[in-house]
């Protein structure tokens, strides 16, 4: 038995996949936390797609791709700030905009390169099993500042989510934290990138969250919850994705996604098992 | 037009509103207004929808900045100094499914003198205990802000509001669509205000518990249409000026009829205030709804 | 509402007479007398049938050198110069992917030589990362990387004199020649390559490679291939924990002494492997991409020689 459990992790590559997973699925899972509750689950989703043309210059440039991902991230999410904040545009109209001309720039400059063809897979879906002794430095960094951040700005975010009139009265600036939160959104899909790629980190910001969201009651305890989930789900997924022989990024989303579907049907009060039940009483 | 106290900076005025002009989108719903209300009285402010009641409110605790004249508090405008002024809106535009119980909600309103990094302080949490107890509801909390009801939610607003150990304590329109319970609670905080000496404007339509149970009656439409003791302000010549058509005068006896208030006074635009407990869970109605 | 109808039919007739125009004007001239119009799908197969073709006329190679074959995206302007040749050269069997798909639909009326006609692939040995017993799917795919065996190559020489003969029936006599003495070349190239073989200890001819490209390589010169970091012939697959972890037991049990990466393939997760396993990497082996001609492969043949010592030099 502790064989199986052991087994894949004998190989160092694989430890470090681990440990990016996990990294990656509690950050992700914490902040996923404000991502659903201030509905920024399309936002999420388009930053992660609109680093592409970051990714594509950094590799032109032959810097950093983790360095050029981010710079993209946070262009747009300013962009987005921009182009929303005078009223004239929706947001939810600014992020398609910036999304799709992100995505289509990004697979313009890819088009020029003609080497790693391969690579932009790797960029969509992740590659864990690729992740370096300095990736997981810097992917630890840069999950350890956000989570700093979120805990010593706490109550900031939750004022300025809860209620902004309040917090103007306070002589607070709610559009700035809305503004970090969207700079934390950025690193933390930065930080994904390795593990679950593009494509997968909306869902790993989501999944969690959701869950935790259906089987607590107060924020602290959603965070807990979440982040607990997130990493179970990495750990699960890692560990399914090497005895079944499949891609592991997948792997770990659909065990959140299975975690999530569990907690709707059985959540104490609020799962439909529950409310069903509750119906039939008192009938 | 203007009752006593008007235009007057007195040592112990601790409000000094000159020649307000306020309003959205460039266009004023306020002009002209200029009043000040001495250190600890209870002043209601009273008008037909649209009169700007909210309008005034906000521009005495900061979110609207004047298009002309001046507020000073303590004499200083507003937002220069921490909380000597708290402000309980009609209708709380706040996200109700957010995961935060009463006790945070109350605390939220200690966060003034916090700044940015600051934790909450015993001193803080001690605060908010006096707040729940005061509003009589201790009970609640650790309750989640989405499962209580109408009445629960307004007092802890009010608990809030107190707990930010204000100067001046704005209250728009408190006993709009709420029971006589309710109605009386907040009345009895009022008293229990009074004697700490807590600078009180209410705006309501209600007029008769405006004339019964406040020192000091502002009417608004548009304008200062009088300031002063509820005698002095509550004149027919006054209220017709302020109700236009919804003013019936009978026998000595003035009958206002509030049911459906339309374009009233100056044809600036108003909003029908219902109440009903928002569900939002969009801010601005974007973004996909969350599972 | 006139104004907006007339608009709309000006704007939809010009659409119209655009794309008509489109399809016409794309056929490619008369080939001067002695001169064909040869574009070949890369390098190595541009280099071959040069020597075929010899001063009779230029061969050009379409994609280019640092590009990966596999997955190559032809773009506007290549379409252009395809749909204008007289004859479109590719490796076949599957090589140039889509590629070729997308050149069909695009010049239809552009012949199409597989140089590799005639050569049936081979079945992945026992032990290779992928095992005739296994799905349908896995055993239908081809090998493509014929030319990695000059002997074999020897047969695309024979289809391309055929197909210059064909295109050109003047030049018969010369492209007939030139193969010939290109083959005897190859014959030589094969001899070399035995001898360089000869001095790596048999028990030391392992090969990992990044994808499976050294097969025919392998069977004619006694290596066997331990397993490729992408278990496919195709470089689009990302091996899943379960693959790469199989592939660091089987290089353990039989002592690899290195990992070949390809040309133009990322070496990341070849490093991981090597880092796990403690070998080294070699990562600039060339399998279907020669250099300029002042680098150190500027022909098929050079090419084929810089990599027998690359490869002899890591295992011996």
């Amino acid at each position: 038995m502790i064989d199986w459990l052991t087994e894949p992790f004998t190989l160092q590559f694989m430890q470090r996949a681990l440990a990016a997973s996990l990294i990656v699925g509690v950050v992700c899972s914490v902040l996923g936390c404000f991502v659903v509750l201030r509905s920024m689950a399309f936002l999420g989703d388009a930053l992660a797609h609109a680093i592409l043309p970051g990714i594509a210059v950094a590799y032109l440039l032959g810097v950093n791709l983790m360095a050029g991902a981010l710079v993209a991230a946070l262009v747009v999410a300013f962009g987005i700030g921009l182009f929303s904040r005078e009223g004239t545009i929706r947001e939810d109209t600014a992020i398609g905009i910036l999304f799709a001309a992100a995505l289509s720039l990004g697979v313009l400059l890819i088009s020029t390169v003609r080497t790693y063809a391969t690579d932009l897979t790797h960029i969509l879906f992740g590659n864990v099993l690729g992740v370096t002794g300095a990736d997981l430095w810097l992917t630890g960094g840069l999950a350890a500042l956000v989570l700093v951040v979120l805990l010593v700005l706490y109550k900031e975010f939750v004022l300025a989510a809860f209620d902004p009139v309040l917090a103007h009265t306070l002589g607070r600036r709610p559009e700035l934290m809305r503004s970090l939160m969207l700079v934390l959104l950025a690193l933390t899909i930065v930080v994904s990138l390795q593990t679950v790629g593009v494509g997968l980190v909306a869902a790993m910001l989501v999944t969690p969250a959701a869950t935790a969201s259906l089987l607590t009651r107060r924020l602290p305890a959603m965070m807990a919850v979440s982040a607990t989930v997130g990493a179970l789900s990495s750990v699960v997924g890692l560990y399914l994705s090497y005895y079944l022989d499949v891609a592991s990024g997948a792997a770990i989303v659909l065990t959140a996604t299975a975690l999530f579907v569990a907690a709707f049907l059985v959540a104490p009060r609020r799962g439909l098992v529950w409310r069903r039940r509750g119906r039939r009483a008192t009938a | 037009m203007n009752g006593p106290g008007a235009g007057r900076a007195t040592g112990d005025s601790v409000l000094l509103i000159d020649d307000l002009r306020v309003g959205y989108n460039g266009l004023p719903a306020l002009d002209g207004v200029s009043l000040t209300v001495p250190h600890g009285a209870q002043v209601a402010v009273v008008g037909p929808n649209g009169a700007g009641k909210s309008t005034l409110f906000k521009a005495i605790v900061g979110l609207l900045r004047p298009q002309r004249g001046r507020v000073l508090v303590h004499g200083r405008p507003p937002g220069d100094q921490t909380d000597p002024v708290a402000y309980v809106p009609q209708r709380e535009e706040v996200d109700w499914r957010f995961p935060v119980t009463v006790a945070d909600v109350v605390l939220m309103g200690r966060y003034g003198r916090l700044g940015p990094l600051k934790r909450p302080q015993p001193a803080d949490r001690e605060a908010v205990r006096r707040a729940l107890e005061q509003l009589a509801i201790t009970d609640l909390a650790g309750r989640p802000i989405g499962e209580l009801s109408g009445g629960q939610q307004q007092r802890v607003f009010l608990a809030r509001a107190l707990a930010q150990e204000p100067h001046v304590l704005l209250l728009d329109e408190p006993f709009t669509g709420v029971d006589v319970n309710a109605k009386e609670a907040v009345l009895e905080l009022l008293q229990s205000l009074r004697a700490k000496s807590i600078t009180v404007l209410v705006s309501t339509h209600d007029m008769e518990t405006a004339s019964q149970r406040f020192e000091l009656v502002a009417l608004l439409n548009g304008r200062l249409i009088a300031y002063g003791p509820p005698a002095a302000v509550f004149t027919p010549a006054h209220v017709s000026d302020a109700f236009g058509g919804q003013a019936l005068f009978l026998d000595g006896m003035v009958v206002i009829d509030q049911c459906c208030p339309g374009h009233v006074g100056d044809g600036t635009g108003h909003r029908h205030e219902h109440d009903h407990r928002p569900e939002l869970w969009h801010r601005h109605g974007e973004g996909r709804e969350a599972p | 509402m006139r104004r907006p109808a007339r608009w709309l039919t000006v704007v939809a007739t010009l659409l119209l007479l655009a794309t008509a125009t489109a399809g016409c004007g794309a056929g490619g001239d008369a080939a001067a007398a002695g001169s064909l119009d040869v574009i070949a799908s890369a390098t190595f197969l541009a280099d071959i049938a040069q020597h075929v073709a010899g001063d009779r006329f230029t061969v050009r190679a379409l994609v280019p050198a640092d590009a990966d074959l596999h997955a190559y995206e032809p773009t506007p302007h290549d379409l252009a110069a395809v749909a204008g040749a007289d004859l479109l050269l590719v490796n076949g069997a599957g090589l140039e992917g889509t590629l070729e798909d997308t050149v069909r639909a695009a010049a239809g009326d552009v012949r199409v030589v597989e140089a590799s006609a005639g050569l049936k692939s081979r079945l992945p040995r026992p032990g290779e990362p992928l095992h005739a017993g296994d799905s349908g799917a896995v055993a239908r795919e081809t090998d493509p990387h014929f030319w990695l065996d000059p002997v074999l190559v020897e047969t695309y020489v024979q289809n391309i004199r055929d197909a210059f003969a064909a295109a050109d029936p003047a030049g018969a006599a010369t492209y007939a020649a030139n193969a010939d003495g290109y083959v005897a070349k190859l014959e030589g190239l094969d001899r070399w390559i035995r001898g360089q073989v000869d001095t790596v200890p048999a028990s030391a001819r392992k090969l990992v490679m990044n994808h499976m490209s050294y097969g025919y390589f392998a069977d004619r010169y006694g290596f066997t291939i331990v397993g490729a970091v992408i278990p496919s012939v195709g470089t689009g697959d990302t091996p899943t924990a379960r693959q790469l972890a199989d592939l660091t037991r089987a290089i353990r049990d039989t002592g690899a002494k290195a990992i070949f990466v390809e040309s133009g393939q990322s070496p990341a997760l070849a490093a991981q492997v090597a880092a796990e396993t403690g070998i080294a990497v070699v990562d600039d082996l060339r399998d279907h991409a020669l250099s300029g001609p002042d680098g150190e492969a500027p022909t098929y043949i050079d090419m084929m020689k810089f990599d027998t010592l690359r490869i002899v030099e890591a295992l011996r």
